[in-house]
């Protein structure tokens, strides 16, 4: 499954940004968006149980919602560097079909070249990825139990 | 010298207290490397401790030149290494002043060593009702293993608590020692909070009522020297990485008279004395406990690092470590957003903290960006961290090789940390 150029404009331009810094500025540029991801507020009483990704070392919270058949995404974190990694993912991600978020793969997240990173902090962008994945096919098996 | 309060303006001059740290530090290849572009400042011994060319040497001397299987081999390559392997063991038993070699199983780590306990000692000699006591400062190897015994067995999982400070409650202990209490299962030192606790006064207030004692030494045996019979300790356990050696190798030590009455942990070759498909007889300890190969490149390992640590001698580097302590708890608190957690008087070089206002995560990472490698979340320990009423830390856990000058390093990236999130 090829995913639509525009679908993905705003992961291109993740891409495009982090390739131009050194390592020492791309994680200072996740640290940025980080703490501009609190202009869009997540909602407070989202920030609970059922919107949790389970994670040892800061908490995450997701939230899917579908219009049409273009999945949304909004994350949060209690870290700011986290916080900045889900709002990358949920970014790059939000407005794709049902099929091409299926497959948005690792080759996606190596493609953020965030090397620079740790591989606990790799690793957990691709749960961040599956945990999205995840939430598109419960919203779609909720739907066609409806 | 370096006096507490006057770091070290640059590495390469660090002899503390008369304690040669560059010369220490030149035994450990991997402290010469860097990390993003800066020196390697490793402060996550508490996890696992870096190895020294002693161990990295005498693992592979091993398996280039005498590696085989050990016991029962009939030519010279596994009679000589098993001389050298039950060798460690007798290494082990004088490390911690145990009066025989026969007293120590070799396992994989300090959990298995629980398990093992709980499995043998739990199972025969524990039942319904009857209660075991931790602190609240318990690693998860020492809280699972008691719980999967309650929910087989019914018994009862009882908690010390501590104060504020980090300091078991003597009282309390002492108070809830009564009843039902039929094993004390408690850490000699906290992997978090860095508390030393009266492991002596312990054990003396649990015998006078009859209780056997085990103590988690995980952090305890690197810090210090550790005397089970002076401690009078029924189950002394630890593990191999944490001081210096490989991983996957652990040692349990217990009394003689427990040892013989406890069933096998697992079965399987070694273990046994005589097989037939009707029955089978066991092996006295502790060969009892140890079923199938053993870890056998790793207890040469782990008597390398023994041999090592005790050349340079346990009571100078606990000399040399408080001071690190003393230097890393003066120029952390000197920050205006640091709150430490654990202040007992009597604490290891164990630093757990937060910026306040900074995620752990945040000051993690900032702190690796430095070169600094910490830990940070729960460390294994969710019930203290409850009690403590936060989500996780950062944690420093300081070793021989660490310098007053690496200190100064995390607390300058502590200051950027500020900068970048405060």
């Amino acid at each position: 499954m090829t995913i639509a150029a525009e679908n993905l404009a705003q992961y291109n331009e993740y891409v495009e940004a982090l390739d131009m810094l050194d390592e020492e500025s791309r994680f200072e540029y996740i640290i940025d968006i980080g703490k501009r991801a609190d202009k869009v507020p997540f909602p407070a009483d989202c920030m609970d149980d059922a919107h949790l990704m389970h994670g040892c070392m800061s908490k995450v919270w997701i939230i899917h919602t579908r219009e049409d058949d273009r999945h949304k995404f909004q994350g949060a974190s209690d870290a700011i560097i986290v916080k900045g990694l889900v709002s990358m993912m949920t970014g790059s991600f939000s407005g794709l079909t049902s099929a091409e978020l299926a497959s948005v793969s690792l080759d996606h997240v190596r493609g953020l070249n965030l090397g620079a990173l740790t591989m606990q902090r790799q690793v957990g962008m691709m749960a961040m990825l599956k945990h999205m994945q995840k939430l598109s096919l419960q919203a779609a098996r909720a739907e066609a139990a409806d | 010298m370096n006096a507490i309060g006057q770091p070290s303006s640059q590495p390469g001059h660090n002899i503390e207290g008369g304690f040669d740290v560059e010369r220490i530090r030149q035994d450990f290849p991997i402290l010469s490397r860097q990390i993003h572009g800066k020196p390697l400042v490793y402060f996550d011994s508490g996890a696992s401790a870096q190895k020294p060319r002693a161990v990295i040497d005498a693992m592979t001397e091993v398996l280039e030149n005498q590696y085989t299987n050990v016991h029962r081999g009939a030519h010279y390559l596994s009679q000589t290494l098993t001389d050298r392997y039950e060798g460690v063991r007798e290494t082990i038993a004088r490390f911690i002043n145990a009066p025989s070699e026969n007293q120590i199983v070799i396992t994989r780590n300090t959990t298995e060593a629980i398990n093992l306990v709980a499995a043998t000692y739990g199972r025969k000699f524990l039942g319904k009702g009857d209660g075991v006591l931790v602190s609240a400062m318990e690693h998860h190897a020492n809280i699972v293993p008691w719980q999967m015994l309650r929910d087989e067995k019914g018994i009862e999982l009882k908690v010390a608590p501590i104060d504020d400070a980090g300091v078991l409650d003597l009282d309390a202990y002492a108070a809830l020692l009564d009843g039902n209490t039929k094993l004390v299962a408690i850490t000699h030192c906290s992997n978090v909070l860095g508390t030393m606790l009266p492991a002596a006064e312990i054990v003396g207030l649990a015998h006078e009522r009859g209780i056997p004692v085990l103590l988690d030494g995980s952090q305890a045996v690197v810090h210090g020297t550790v005397d089970v019979q002076a401690l009078d300790a029924d189950f002394y356990v630890f593990t191999g990485h944490k001081l210096y050696g490989p991983n996957a190798i652990g040692v349990l030590y217990g009394k003689a008279e427990l040892l013989a009455q406890m069933p096998p942990y697992q079965g399987g070759g070694d273990m046994i004395a005589t097989v037939t498909f009707e029955k089978t007889t066991y092996q006295e300890p502790p060969y009892r406990f140890e079923a199938g190969t053993p870890p056998i490149v790793e207890a040469i390992g782990l008597g390398a690092a023994i041999d090592y640590v005790s050349a340079i001698g346990m009571e100078a580097i606990a000399a040399h470590e408080r001071l690190l302590l003393a230097y890393a708890t003066e120029r952390l608190m000197a920050l205006p957003d640091i709150q430490l957690f654990g202040t007992a008087p009597e604490k290891a070089a164990i630093l757990s903290f937060i910026q306040q206002g900074i995620h752990p995560f945040d000051t993690a990472a900032t702190l690796d960006r430095a070169g600094v490698a910490v830990r940070v979340g729960q460390h294994c320990a969710e019930p203290l961290m409850a009690r403590l009423g936060v989500d996780g830390t950062v944690r420093a856990s300081l070793a021989m090789y660490n310098t007053t000058y690496e200190i100064d390093t995390m607390i300058k990236a502590l200051e950027r940390a500020r900068t970048l999130f405060g």
